[in-house]
């Protein structure tokens, strides 16, 4: 009877608790964050539909479709922190088939410019699938590490991520798309450090990897790959139609914002065009024209925030999948930060690498939805299971 | 449920702290670098690159003044700046990969050749940035075409440009002249006072000598443009323009148009391709009239002339576009005799009233210099053989005098240097002396040489403008004047800025008397009959003829000739009195009628210029004939 009774109020303070439980463990800090990022790229893109001098609201106006895309992420964001995590280990190889497929998939039917096979048209939205590959990869990485726990020290382990990630790495570099395959060796360098492997292995790996590059630079890079690579030592404003002219602009632009910006659809650069491709690889450079080094210290600091979150959710993973989920997601933000800002200041190479949350274009911003919601997912449920 | 995840937590923790830490150390000193690098940008050198982002959008761009207009001396007003579309491309804007198909597009638009505009593009005298010239004065439905294409067609820009207008077209342009783009060499002269790669530029008459006080002085704007290079705004005016000044010719143009009609009709009445006819006032210099048949219209460079009319022009055996009557040098003929007398007069080598003895023929050696007559003249004086034109006469003067005396008498009548008019281009004649035929062949003059040389034939040249020229010393008493076809500079208001100004030479150093005389002697080639019923004009007009042998031999032995009159109109009719405002010379170029058409020709002009009520006009003297020796 007591039974009775007491089975529906232990369900209802089951249910409270451990909802209660998930709101608390919810990272709201780490969703507030992205959220403002994903606003400073909104903000951007209506700069630019400002410069485009098409109706804002227009269908075709980047900003609109930035609305678009940010309402998508929101969606899969909140369907993957619903979606029970630990479904992900089950089906982790299917997973796996399914991204080399998405990529193959893009070499077959992808267009792009210049002959690269990096977009797929999706009811008249361009998505990049290799965005989307590289969370897939995190989670397919995260899954093998997770089930190599006792034998993290062994070079078998670290050689089995690599075989894992190598043929993503090939198909992609085959589009080609030399950023997002630097991004899979990122993502897997630093999942593999944070797990935990073996840092003696690690090093004598990268040192042969780096012996490697004048190989690697021989013979796998196509010849406009490797100009835009050396453009940013000698950048020059002089061919509109070159690299360097892109580069020279961008610190134009850059450099003529200042402390704070010429002010939201002020930028010269931006709004007369001398920008290129302001809304995607050189987004920064629109953001530090017009609002300024405090612009950027702004987006810097909601990174660096944000990334932080992601560590301790690392942290806190008790599950050593969410640790790794956790860290490829790091490493991820921090390379493409890094990579992405530094080639439009002038001192990393050109490599295509968007900025994540601020450039304009949907497969980044929805990956990033997804992995982030994954976390979370790990995040409440880890809770749930500690109660 | 949740057991999986169960595993020893304080071992993993431990292990990773210290990555965590590596982690974070990392991206953080990324973040770093990349601020630093900020700094430097957005801090430390931000006003570098503001300037080089004003760079960019800005550039700087002439304002046209507005050029000044021409009027003729009654006020008239002669060229006109009308409003006109032209066509330009800015190469820097045009990028290569699309330029085949701008310049076919472009190509199709204007209905030109795609290669004129490649030409046009490539031999571009400024830098990559600096607007070529395509087109002139297109249609405006042309240029509405363009500009809607604008997206299609980088770097290509419609301008609206001033242009002139010509009122009177070809009646002016050997005087007017015109204004075309501006060559890559005078570019490179001129670009320090303004002038653009894509600039007009007085290219002939007026338009040419007068080119800096039309011009005016262009203004300096700032402009803002987009990174196609297209043009926003003005964003400020730099230096506001400043309008040229402009001309008032000494031309009249109803002179002018008689001029012309008294040409055209010898021209035609003869068959004769070339003529040339200059009205001048003797007293002060100015040019009232100057005809040079065939003429141009220069109406067609102010639109941008096509290729093919330009070289039609080019092409043509007259030479359209030169002005006869300055830019060539033919012999002078008998009109020459007027320096050899007033030479010999003052020099004593001639007195006043001597006879000399004239033949049929004087023999040098084994040459015979023939009278033109072939039978000579008996005992003249120097008026008789002025007014016969006695070619012995003359060989035995010239003798007398030497050909050095000769060329300077010659000199002080203007020959063999340009009069200084202002219009481009003057030749400057050849007098033959001792020294330049040394200097030209290495070799002293012959006898023979020196007595062609008194009668303006052999080595001697000069421009029909300098026989007017002497002709006017004669009619005013001895003062060369320089000849002007520009009177008065009127400021944007309409304010003289100069006045008008006779500009004398130089005094000829030769008497009044000697003067007085020989005014006497070329009323006496009228009154003589020399030139037929010139005398019976209702107004006294004195002058002289010539015939001038040039070229080839033809199978009888016979020479090609020209044919000049130059006279002038004594004031009151008093042939003695140096007042004559009136000089007029006509040229025919290969005339070889059966009388000097040139006469007739202005004969033809004073009937017009007096409105006379008579027509003393010749029809049989203007045939073309085999007509040899009169002069």
């Amino acid at each position: 009877m007591g039974v009775l009774r007491a089975e529906p109020v232990r369900v209802r303070e089951w249910t409270a608790r451990s909802v209660g439980a998930a709101w608390r463990a919810f990272d709201w800090q780490m969703t507030i964050f992205a959220v403002l990022l994903v606003g400073i790229g909104l903000a951007m893109a209506y700069s630019n539909s400002v410069a485009a001098g098409t109706p804002i609201l227009g269908l075709r106006s980047t900003f609109t479709r930035g609305l678009i895309w940010a309402a998508v992420g929101s969606v899969v964001y909140v369907g993957a922190v619903a979606f029970d995590y630990r479904w992900l280990k089950t089906f982790a190889w299917p997973l796996y088939l399914v991204n080399l497929g998405l990529l193959v998939a893009s070499m077959l039917i992808g267009n792009g410019q210049g002959g690269s096979a990096r977009w797929v048209s999706i009811l008249g939205f361009q998505f990049q699938f290799s965005e989307l590959a590289k969370i897939l990869m995190i989670v397919v990485l995260a899954n093998y590490l997770a089930s190599r726990q006792h034998a993290l020290d062994s070079l078998s382990t670290i050689l089995g991520a690599g075989a894992l990630v190598v043929p993503a790495i090939a198909l992609v570099m085959l589009q080609p798309d030399l950023g997002t395959s630097l991004v899979l060796g990122a993502i897997l360098a630093g999942m593999l450090f944070m797990s935990g492997a073996s840092l003696r292995w690690l090093a004598i790996l990268s040192g042969l990897i780096v012996g490697a590059i004048p190989f690697l630079w021989a013979n796998i890079l196509h010849d406009y790959q490797k100009q835009r690579l050396l453009s940013f030592l000698n950048p020059s404003a002089a061919d509109p139609q070159g690299a360097g002219y892109q580069l020279a602009q961008s610190q134009i632009a850059v450099g003529s914002g200042g402390l704070f910006g010429k002010g939201l659809t002020n930028g010269t650069q931006n709004q007369l065009d001398f920008l290129p491709v302001q809304t995607t690889d050189f987004v920064f450079a629109l953001v530090a024209e017009e609002l300024g080094f405090l612009g950027a210290v702004l987006v810097f600091s909601l990174f660096i925030a944000l990334i932080w979150r992601i560590l301790l959710s690392a942290w806190r993973s008790r599950d050593p999948f969410g640790l790794c989920v956790a860290a490829g997601l790091a490493s991820m933000l921090v390379f493409q930060l890094i990579v992405n800002v530094g080639m439009v200041i002038g001192v990393m190479p050109i490599t295509g690498i968007p900025l994540p949350f601020i450039t304009h274009g949907g497969a980044s911003l929805v990956s990033i939805a997804l992995g982030l919601g994954i976390l979370q997912s790990i995040n409440i449920r880890q809770a749930r299971a500690e109660w | 449920m949740v057991a999986p995840l169960v595993v020893d937590r304080q071992p993993v923790r431990e292990r990773q702290l210290v990555r965590f830490l590596l982690f974070g150390v990392v991206a953080l000193l990324g973040v770093s670098g990349l601020l630093t690098r900020l700094v430097y940008l957005q801090l430390a050198s931000s006003q570098a690159y503001q300037a080089k982002a004003e760079q960019n959008r800005t550039v700087k761009q002439a304002i046209p003044s507005s050029r000044g207009l021409v009027y003729d001396r009654t006020g008239r007003l002669l060229v006109a700046n009308e409003p006109s579309y032209s066509v330009k491309i800015r190469p820097a804007d045009l990028p290569f990969s699309q330029r085949d198909q701008v310049v076919a597009r472009l190509a199709a638009l204007l209905a030109i050749d795609p290669a004129d505009i490649n030409t046009m593009i490539d031999s571009n005298p400024g830098s990559r940035f600096d607007p070529v010239r395509i087109a002139t004065d297109v249609p405006v439905a042309t240029a509405n075409f363009i500009a809607e294409e604008h997206l299609a067609l980088p770097g290509v820009e419609i301008v609206v440009e001033p242009k002139r207008n010509y009122l009177f077209g070809p009646l002016l342009a050997q005087v007017l002249g015109y204004t075309g783009a501006i060559d890559a060499d005078t570019l490179k002269q001129l670009q320090g006072q303004g002038y653009l790669p894509d600039d007009l530029i007085g290219r002939a008459g007026v338009e040419s000598t007068y080119e800096s006080t039309l011009r005016g002085v262009y203004g300096l704007e700032t402009v803002e443009r987009d990174a196609t290079g297209r043009r926003l705004q003005v964003l400020t005016t730099d230096r506001a323009a400043q309008a040229g000044d402009s001309l008032k010719l000494t031309i009249d143009t109803k002179e002018q148009l008689l001029a012309q009609k008294a040409v055209q009709w010898a021209m035609q009445k003869s068959g004769l391709k070339r003529g040339v006819m200059i009205v001048m006032n003797p007293q002060t210099g100015e040019i009232l009239a100057m005809v040079s048949l065939p003429t141009y219209d220069d109406n067609k460079f102010a639109q941008g002339i096509s290729r093919k009319d330009f070289q039609a022009l080019i092409a043509n055996r007259d030479h359209p576009l030169l002005n006869h009557g300055i830019n060539e040098q033919f012999p002078p003929g008998s009109t020459y005799k007027l320096v050899t007398g007033v030479g010999a007069l003052t020099d004593r080598k001639l007195g006043p009233d001597e006879l000399v003895q004239t033949r049929a023929y004087l023999q040098l050696g084994p040459d015979k210099f023939w009278d033109w007559n072939r039978a000579g003249f008996g005992l003249l004086d120097i008026k008789g053989g002025f007014a016969r034109s006695s070619d012995t006469f003359f060989y035995q003067v010239a003798a007398r005098l030497g050909i050095d005396r000769l060329a300077y008498w010659a000199r002080q009548f203007g020959f063999g240097a340009p009069t200084g008019i202002d219009l481009p281009g003057e030749a400057p004649g050849i007098v033959p002396d001792e020294r330049w035929k040394q200097d030209t062949f290495g070799q002293a003059i012959f006898p023979g040489e020196t007595f062609q040389a008194g009668i303006g034939q052999g080595y001697d040249t000069a421009t029909a403008l300098q026989v007017l020229d002497a002709y006017a010393a004669l009619a005013n008493g001895g003062r060369l004047y320089r000849p002007q076809v520009v009177r008065e500079i009127l400021d944007p208001e309409g304010n003289v800025v100069r006045a008008f100004r006779p500009q004398l030479i130089r005094k000829i150093p030769a008497s009044a008397a000697t003067f007085e005389i020989m005014r006497l002697a070329a009323r006496e080639v009228v009154t003589s009959g020399h030139t037929y019923n010139l005398r019976d004009l209702p107004i006294v007009v004195a002058g002289k003829t010539g015939t001038a042998e040039f070229g080839v031999r033809d199978s009888k032995g016979r020479l090609p000739f020209h044919n000049w009159f130059v006279a002038f109109v004594p004031k009151r009719g008093d042939v003695s009195k140096p007042d004559s405002e009136l000089a007029v010379l006509g040229f025919n170029y290969d005339a070889n009628t059966v009388g000097n058409s040139a006469t007739e020709m202005v004969k033809y002009y004073l009937q017009l210029h007096f409105n006379l009520k008579v027509d003393l006009r010749l029809d049989f003297l203007m045939a073309r004939g085999n007509f040899y020796g009169g002069n």
